[in-house]
Order: structure tokens, then C-alpha cells, then sequence
């Protein structure tokens, strides 16, 4: 049976492009130009993942609300908050809220379309039990590459999609420095030194979260980062 | 009043500075002082016509007191004043101490106005000159004579072969009766004089008159004859004759103003009755000069000539020396010589002789004494005609010297007031430009280059039109504020409104080649087009990406965490992968060995090195050496990155770290066209240094041959 993704975009033109690609990729592709339309359909039946604009016609914010409702109703639905804003606030609130990524609009299809099957196999993965050669185990942390999961000392530590793939490559050779661009490239994503930054900086903090002490993504001054075990 | 408004910014002041204008409109304080000036010479003027009305006032008493008393005006016996004058009339003037008789003329005035004058034969002339003193009248010869001839000695005085020069002296008794006494030349010296009497049997003998004083003495030109005869001798008439004599006994030519026919005294002697200086003494005051004429104008007595000039030409001192000399101004003759203040006076005099009360105005004697003096004429008994004139005078120092105290005083504080009208205003309108200038300042740079403001504006607090001034500007600047926050956020609107219409031409290209993929490709026209597509939407996706980098950065800054660090070895590893990412410059890194530990954000130092350096390869050709130094001291580290390359424009300092400003020319550097820029390279620098507590600067190489970029921060 096909997956059904959800595209909640007020722009037309938009909506219909990404539900093309989706289609051609044999997803089940419906399309809400709004919160409203989009809750009462939900309502009926939850999509396999969504898509969300932040913006939706006459609210500013209504992306994240309707995050946040879609939320109530599964926990596991796999969300992508997709927008043309590139504000590193709006990126912090959208997956504070629980999205699994945020991706602003000037990602491509192709790339989009990655992280959508991505989603999708962690999603599948997630409901088998755990393969063990697909865990890549450093010191302390151990990484399902299937299921797109991260644990610190066997506690869960709840990243996005961008962030596990920046994680996935820099323990993939630990001691490695990657720059920016790699980095880049493995998380296909096409962002800014800022945003690179900024990844890093909350990909520290979440495991910071389950170990106070934790120091294993160094700064290589004007290279990039490393992971240090 | 629109005239004057427009004179004000177009006039003469108008290009003075604030503190000129106010300073020029505080001298017109001086017009007090000049005010002053008016009111005192007002002031003067009343007084001294007070002054005047109230001599006239006296002098017209004492005029009237003397009215009809031609015995006390006149000596009894001799003729009143009235009738016609006679070119023989002897008037004396009045001697203020006794005359010595000496036979020398240079203590009579051969000037003096009572002076007759008598030509004789062959050039030969007598001056006649006439005083008194209490009661005794002397009379002078002066005498031009090419030979004087003394009688033979030891001669009768009645013989004529003995006889020399001889001048006889005539005059009428109290009786009426005719006196003659003649002086006969034995030599120089006291002179007896001698009178004819005839004795029994028709003898003629001369007799000594003792009475009468004589010296006859040798002039320059001739001889001095000076007589002194009591006054109670004297009757109405008097006269003089010479016989002047080429040799003794020779004939005689006689001149002189008698009769010489019959020795007879036609000239009348016109003198005060002694009376007269008791009855005026009572009347003299102190400083008041008191003189009684003739209504000839011939000076019958005088009392008490003006005192000596009192305070007001002690009034010494620069200020009110200079007050005087553009008080005075013309009001008062300045002229100051004796036949100046004669005249003046014989003019008073001869204007009250017309029978009219007048006053005058003259210089005294001394520099700047002024004398006041009035005249009235004395009537007589019949109250038409005029017999002689009375003249007071005293010197103005008594309304001079009030009134310059006056002046003084007000002009010393009109002065003081001026001085300090002046100074207020200075200082008034220093403060007031000082005030204005720091709110024009504020108002400035309230708004900086990047559009953010600071709206707190000095004198805000002020309650005077500046505080309303500096409220509006305010007010201005707040709305102002909410525009370039507009502005400043319409570059992050815009983006986003263009991101979504290019997601839209994106998503379909990828679309449209997919499609043509799966449906066996596109021709390979149609490939390129959607090639240049795609590459005019990724052109167009970097520039958005560009033109919120600045608002990124601040974010960034916004949440960045400090930390301490080694900034040396940050630059020392940053600048070793420069040498990668860019193969074609050399990288020379000047860094201190030791461990430089600062507190600040090191990924923020970092971008700011890319900026640096990025600007400095940007404008250095390929294969050149940019180097990158550091620094440090105690409390800072600077940071100075140089590239060899075009130097920097003359206003670059100030605006290089401007966003938004550069000095790239279109296809200056080869990167130029490739990459969008917005000149936010450097402005991006010196936030970072601003971040970090310090400044950026850009300078040129010492020879111009490129620029240095340096950057200060704190540790």
C-alpha cells in the first residue's frame, strides 16, 4: 500500500510541484492549502508524514500549531517542517515542538525527497526489533544507522534528521576532521557557515542533556569538526 | 517687521555663528550709557540755565539796588556816565593792589582797553594809561620820544631858554576851579610836581606840589612818566600835555589831551565813587566776581575775581576725562585766550548796555574751567537810561563737577552693566550653542549607517523651546525608528517573498526534468534553457541568502556564549587552512609562540578571520602574500591582516566597515562577478570586533602598495 504524505502549503504552485515529485516517487499525495482543512482531515486519517509550511494563509504561525496538534494526535508521524523563512529561531521552535527536520525551501527535490525516504525507513525501522550490525557503537554512544537513533550511555538522545546525519558522519571516522561542506553534503543540506554552526551547537547541547560532561565534537578552527572518543 | 526678519538671514549677521549675533545684540546694551549721556547733558543744561537765571536773578537785585544812586555808582563830582563819550576820556581801571611808582612801564597793560592814545609831532606819541587803587588814581606815560631834554639845572622853571621837556597835568578842583601842575625833566628819577602861583606884585613862582608822587624814568623808545595823585585832588576833568622840546629852550610843540592853548581839561575822568565797592560788598559772594562799567563799558570796579577752578578740573583719571570729551561736545567755547574771554565779556556787557538782562558762557582761564556770567544794566533815576552795566561772573565747576559726579556714576555703572550684560550674554549664548550643538551631534549620529538609532536625545528633560526641540526631534527619530525598522526588515520580508516564487520555478524545473527523464529526455535546446534556468535560480537564491547574512550574523552574535580560549592557535590553525581553501595566495602567519588565552567567541573570531581574508584575497592579485599578525598585550590582542593590492580610497577608513558600502569597481577582483556582494564582508568584521570589545580600522601599506585591515578586541 502507498505511503500517504501529507503537504500542508498555502501556495499553490508549490504544493502541486512537491506533490508531483512526491507522486512520481509513488507516495499517496494530498494537499491542504490550511490548518483548518488539513486538522479535519487528519481527524478522519493520518497520513504516513506531513510536510507543513510554518506560514499558512492568514497565520504567521500555523505550521507550528498545527505541529503541535498533529503531535497530540501521533506521536511517531514522521514531520517536516518545510519554509521559506531561514531564521535560526524558527528552526529552534519547530523542533522544539517535536518535527523531525526543518528544511528551508531552497532545498531541492531530489534532496527533499531523500530525507523523505529516510524518514520513511527510520519510520519502518523503528517498528522492527534493533539489527545490531546496522549500530555503530563509539565509547559511549551508540548509533542505528536503520533506525536513524542515537543513544549516550544507553539514553535516548532525540535528534533530527539533519543533525543524526552531521552525527553519522563525523563518528563514521572518528578523529576525522569534516568541514562544513562535508558535512553539509552528508546531512543533504545546503546551509550557511551559521547554520552549520548552529547544528553543532545544539547537536552539543542534546547530548549534553543526557551527560553533562559530554566534549566529543571538537571545533577544528577553520576546518571543520571531528569526534573525538 | 517682514523686511527686518528677512535682513536677519540674509543681513550683514547672518553669517555670524549664534554666539556672534548674541554677543553684537548685548552691545546695544551701550546704548544706555549713550542714553546716559543724553540725560546728563539734559541735566546740565537745566542747571546751568538755573545757574544763569539765578545770576541774572542777583545781578539784576544788585542793578536795581544801584538804580538812580549815581552818587554811589560814580564819585560825586565827577559827570555821570551818560552823556557822550569823549576820545580824552580817562577811565582807570581798578588796581587790585598798589601800584609801585618806579617810572617803569612793564607792570601796566600798554595794551589795556582805558589806553589813550595821543600822536605828537615827528612820530613822537603819549599812551596815556590810567588805574586806581583805594583812593589814590596813577596815571602812566608811555612816552615815544627821539629826545628826551632835561632842563638846565639850577634855572628858573619859569624861564623858558631853561626849560627841556615838560609835561603838564591839569585838572579840575573840587571847587571847580582849574589846577594845573606841571613836571619839569631834571633827569631820571622822582619828579616833583610843580605848580605856578602868582604872588604878590604879579611874581609868578613855582610851587611844589607834595601831594602829588612822580617818577620819571628812560624807556626803550622814549620816556615813562608814572604819576600818583590822591583821588580827592581830582575833580571832574583830567588831562595830560607834553611839550616836547628838539633842544633846551627851543620852541615847544605841545600834544596830549588838554587844551594847549589854555592848559584846559576837556577828557573827563570817569571813576567809581569809593562808595560804590561797600555798597557791592555786601552783595559779593565767595567765587563770584562782581564788575561795575560804565554803561561805556569802561570797568568802574570789580570785586573777587573767580575763584581758582575747583574740583572739577581736579577730576583727573582716564575714564572721566574721556566721559567729558564726548560730554562737552561743542556746548561750551573752548576757546580759551584772554582777548577771546575780553571780548566775550565786553560783548555780555555791551548786550546788557542796550538795557536788556543777558547771560553768557564763556572758558575761564584754566583748562576746562567754564565761567557763567550775567549782566544787567543799571538805570537811572528815570528808569530809561542806561548809566552802567553789572556783571556777574563765577565759574560753572560747582554744576560741572555734579554733574560729571552723575555722569560718572552712571557711566562707571552703565559700564559695569554693559560689561556684565555683555558677559551674561556670552556665556548665555555659549551655553545655548553648546546645548544646541550637542543636540545637533545626538541628532546626528542618533541614526548610524546601519539604521539602527539611539533615541535618547540630550536636553530632553529641558523645559525651554530646546527641550521642545529635542522632544520632536525625538518624536522624529521614533518615527523614524519604526521606518528603518521597516526597512530593515523588508530585506528579510523580501526574501521571503522571493524565496517562495523561486521554490516555485525550482520545484518545477526539477519537475519538468524529471518528467522529461521518465518520459525519454529532453531535446538538447531545451536541456540548456533549463539549465540556465536553474542556474539563474540558484544566482537568485544565493543573493537572498546574501542579503540576510548581515541580520544572521547579528542573530548569531546575539545568542553567541563567551568562552575562554587560545586565540593563538585558533589563528594559527584557521590561517594554515586558508592555505588550502585558497591555492593561489601565500599565507604568511606572524603569531606569537605562546598561548594567547582571550574571552570571547572563538567561531565568531573565526568568521571574522574569513571575512578578513576573504576581502584581502578579494582585492590582492593571484600569487601574492596576504599575511596575517597577531598581537597582544595585557589587556588586548590585534589582529592585522595585509594584502598587497590597490590602496585604499581616501574615505574608506570612516565607511569601509559601513554594511553596505565597498570600494570594489564592477569586475575589480576576478570573484567580483561570481559571487553576490554586499559589501557586508567588512561590516560583519566589525561587529564581531565590537562583540569582542574592540574596533577594526583599514589603513593603506606605508607605500601604498596595498591595505592593512586591522582589528583590536579585548581579552
Amino acid at each position: 500500500m502507498k505511503k500517504t504524505i501529507a503537504i500542508v502549503e498555502d501556495e499553490r504552485a508549490i504544493r502541486d510541484n512537491y506533490a508531483a515529485a512526491f507522486s512520481r516517487e509513488g507516495y499517496a499525495v494530498r494537499g491542504y492549502p490550511n490548518r483548518r482543512e488539513a486538522m479535519s482531515a487528519f481527524a478522519a486519517r493520518l497520513p504516513d508524514l506531513a510536510v507543513i509550511d510554518i506560514s499558512l494563509e492568514d497565520e504567521p504561525e500555523g505550521g507550528f500549531e498545527l505541529c503541535r496538534e498533529l503531535r497530540g494526535l501521533s506521536a511517531e508521524l514522521p514531520i517536516i517542517f518545510l519554509t521559506a523563512r531561514d531564521s535560526e529561531l524558527d528552526a529552534v521552535s519547530g523542533l522544539r515542538l517535536g518535527a523531525d527536520d526543518f528544511l528551508t525551501k531552497d532545498l531541492s527535490l531530489a534532496h527533499l525527497i531523500a530525507r523523505v525516504n529516510a524518514l520513511f525507513r527510520r519510520v519502518d525501522a523503528l517498528r522492527r526489533p534493533p539489527e545490531e550490525k546496522q549500530v555503530i557503537h563509539r565509547g559511549a554512544l551508540s548509533l542505528d544507522g536503520e533506525r536513524m537513533s542515537v543513544t549516550w550511555n544507553g539514553q535516548v538522545v532525540l535528534l533530527s534528521l539533519t543533525e543524526f546525519w552531521i552525527v553519522y558522519a563525523l563518528t563514521k571516522h572518528p578523529g576525522h576532521v569534516k568541514n562544513r561542506q562535508q558535512l553539509m553534503d552528508a546531512a543533504n543540506v545546503v546551509l550557511d557557515d551559521n547554520t552549520i554552526t548552529s547544528h553543532i551547537k545544539r547537536i552539543r547541547r542534546k547530548f549534553q542533556v543526557v551527560d553533562e560532561n559530554f566534549d566529543a565534537v571538537h571545533t577544528v578552527y577553520g576546518m571543520g569538526y571531528r569526534w573525538v572518543e | 517687521m517682514n523686511r527686518f526678519l528677512e535682513l536677519l538671514k540674509t543681513g550683514p549677521i547672518s553669517g555670524f555663528r549664534l554666539r556672534t549675533k548674541l554677543l553684537l545684540l548685548a552691545l546695544t546694551t551701550l546704548a544706555l550709557p549713550w542714553a546716559g549721556c543724553q540725560y546728563a547733558r539734559e541735566m546740565e543744561t537745566v542747571l546751568r540755565e538755573s545757574e544763569q537765571q539765578s545770576l541774572l536773578a542777583v545781578t539784576t537785585t544788585i542793578a536795581g539796588s544801584l538804580k538812580g544812586r549815581n552818587e554811589l555808582l560814580f564819585r560825586a563830582d565827577s559827570l555821570s556816565g551818560s552823556e557822550d563819550s569823549n576820545p580824552r576820556d580817562i577811565t582807570p581801571v581798578v588796581l587790585a593792589g598798589v601800584p609801585l611808582i618806579d617810572g617803569r612801564a612793564d607792570e601796566w597793560d600798554s595794551n589795556a582797553r582805558n589806553l589813550v592814545r595821543v600822536a605828537g609831532p615827528g612820530g613822537d606819541s603819549l599812551r596815556l594809561l590810567a588805574a586806581t587803587h583805594e583812593r589814590w588814581l596813577y596815571l602812566a606815560l608811555l612816552v615815544r620820544d627821539d629826545r628826551w631834554i632835561f632842563d638846565a639845572s639850577e634855572i628858573n622853571p619859569l624861564n623858558p631858554e631853561t626849560l627841556g621837556d615838560r609835561v603838564w597835568l591839569a585838572f579840575d578842583d573840587k571847587r571847580g576851579g582849574q589846577q594845573r601842575v606841571f613836571f619839569g625833566s631834571t633827569g631820571p628819577g622822582a619828579v616833583h610836581a610843580r605848580r605856578i602861583e602868582t604872588q604878590e606884585y604879579g611874581r609868578e613862582e613855582a610851587v611844589e606840589e607834595t601831594r602829588i608822587q612822580a617818577m620819571w624814568q628812560r624807556s626803550r623808545d622814549g620816556w615813562v612818566l608814572e604819576i600818583g595823585i590822591p583821588m580827592s585832588m581830582v575833580g571832574q576833568h583830567l588831562g595830560v600835555l607834553i611839550d616836547d622840546r628838539d633842544r633846551r629852550g627851543a620852541r615847544r610843540n605841545s600834544y596830549g589831551t588838554l587844551e594847549s592853548s589854555d592848559l584846559r581839561a576837556t577828557g573827563r575822568l570817569i571813576a567809581a565813587s569809593p562808595d560804590l565797592n561797600d555798597h557791592l560788598r555786601q552783595f559779593s559772594q565767595p567765587g563770584v566776581e562782581l564788575t561795575v562799567t560804565a554803561s561805556s563799558g569802561a570797568v568802574l570796579t570789580r570785586l573777587d575775581a573767580p575763584a581758582l577752578p575747583g574740583d572739577y578740573t581736579r577730576m583727573r583719571g582716564f575714564l572721566p576725562r574721556m566721559y567729558r570729551v564726548f560730554l562737552d561736545g561743542g556746548a561750551i567755547p573752548r576757546s580759551v585766550s584772554q582777548a577771546d574771554r575780553e571780548r566775550a565779556q565786553q560783548d555780555l556787557i555791551e548786550r546788557a548796555a542796550k538795557g536788556a538782562p543777558a547771560t553768557a558762557l564763556f572758558s575761564g582761564r584754566y583748562e576746562n574751567s567754564v565761567i557763567v556770567a550775567a549782566a544787567a544794566p543799571i538805570l537811572a533815576a528815570d528808569g530809561k537810561h542806561v548809566v552802567g552795566v553789572i556783571q556777574l561772573a563765577q565759574t560753572a565747576d560747582r554744576w560741572l563737577t555734579l554733574r560729571d559726579q552723575a555722569l560718572t556714576r552712571l557711566l562707571n555703572l552703565t559700564l559695569f552693566v554693559t560689561l556684565f550684560a555683555v558677559g551674561a550674554a556670552f556665556w548665555f549664548a555659549g551655553r545655548m550653542t553648546l546645548r544646541i550643538s550637542r543636540l545637533g551631534a545626538a541628532s546626528e549620529t542618533a541614526l548610524s549607517r546601519e539604521g539602527s538609532l539611539s533615541r535618547v536625545l540630550p536636553e530632553s528633560e529641558a523645559r525651554d523651546e530646546l527641550g521642545d526641540l529635542s522632544r520632536s526631534f525625538s518624536s522624529l527619530l521614533g518615527r523614524l525608528d519604526e521606518y528603518t525598522g521597516y526597512l530593515r526588515t523588508l530585506a528579510g520580508k523580501l526574501a521571503h517573498e522571493i524565496r517562495t516564487p523561486l521554490t516555485i520555478i525550482r520545484s518545477s524545473l526539477e519537475n519538468l526534468e524529471s518528467e522529461a527523464q521518465s518520459s525519454g529526455g529532453m531535446g538538447e535546446n531545451a536541456r540548456v534553457y533549463v539549465a540556465r534556468a536553474r542556474e539563474g535560480s540558484e544566482r537568485l537564491g544565493a543573493i537572498l541568502t546574501a542579503m540576510g547574512a548581515a541580520t544572521r550574523v547579528e542573530e548569531a552574535i546575539a545568542h553567541s556564549e563567551r568562552q575562554r580560549f587560545d586565540l593563538a592557535a585558533l589563528v594559527r590553525a584557521t590561517v594554515e587552512a586558508y592555505g588550502t581553501a585558497f591555492p593561489h595566495r601565500r599565507f604568511v602567519c606572524e603569531v606569537p609562540a605562546e598561548a594567547i588565552e582571550m574571552n570571547g567567541a572563538p567561531e565568531l573570531v573565526v568568521q571574522m578571520l574569513d571575512k578578513l581574508v576573504d576581502n584581502a584575497v578579494d582585492f590582492s592579485p593571484d600569487g601574492a602574500t596576504i599575511s596575517v599578525s597577531l598581537q597582544a598585550n595585557e589587556t588586548e590582542v590585534g589582529i592585522s591582516v595585509a594584502n598587497p593590492g590597490p590602496p585604499l580610497p581616501p574615505e574608506a577608513d570612516t565607511k569601509l566597515f559601513e554594511s553596505l558600502w565597498q570600494s570594489r569597481a564592477e569586475g575589480d577582483t576576478p570573484q567580483g562577478r561570481q559571487r553576490p556582494h554586499f559589501g557586508l564582508g567588512l561590516y560583519i568584521v566589525r561587529l564581531i570586533a565590537e562583540f569582542h570589545g574592540g574596533s577594526a580600522r583599514a589603513t593603506n601599506l606605508p607605500d601604498n602598495s596595498g591595505a592593512v585591515i586591522s582589528v583590536r578586541l579585548t581579552r
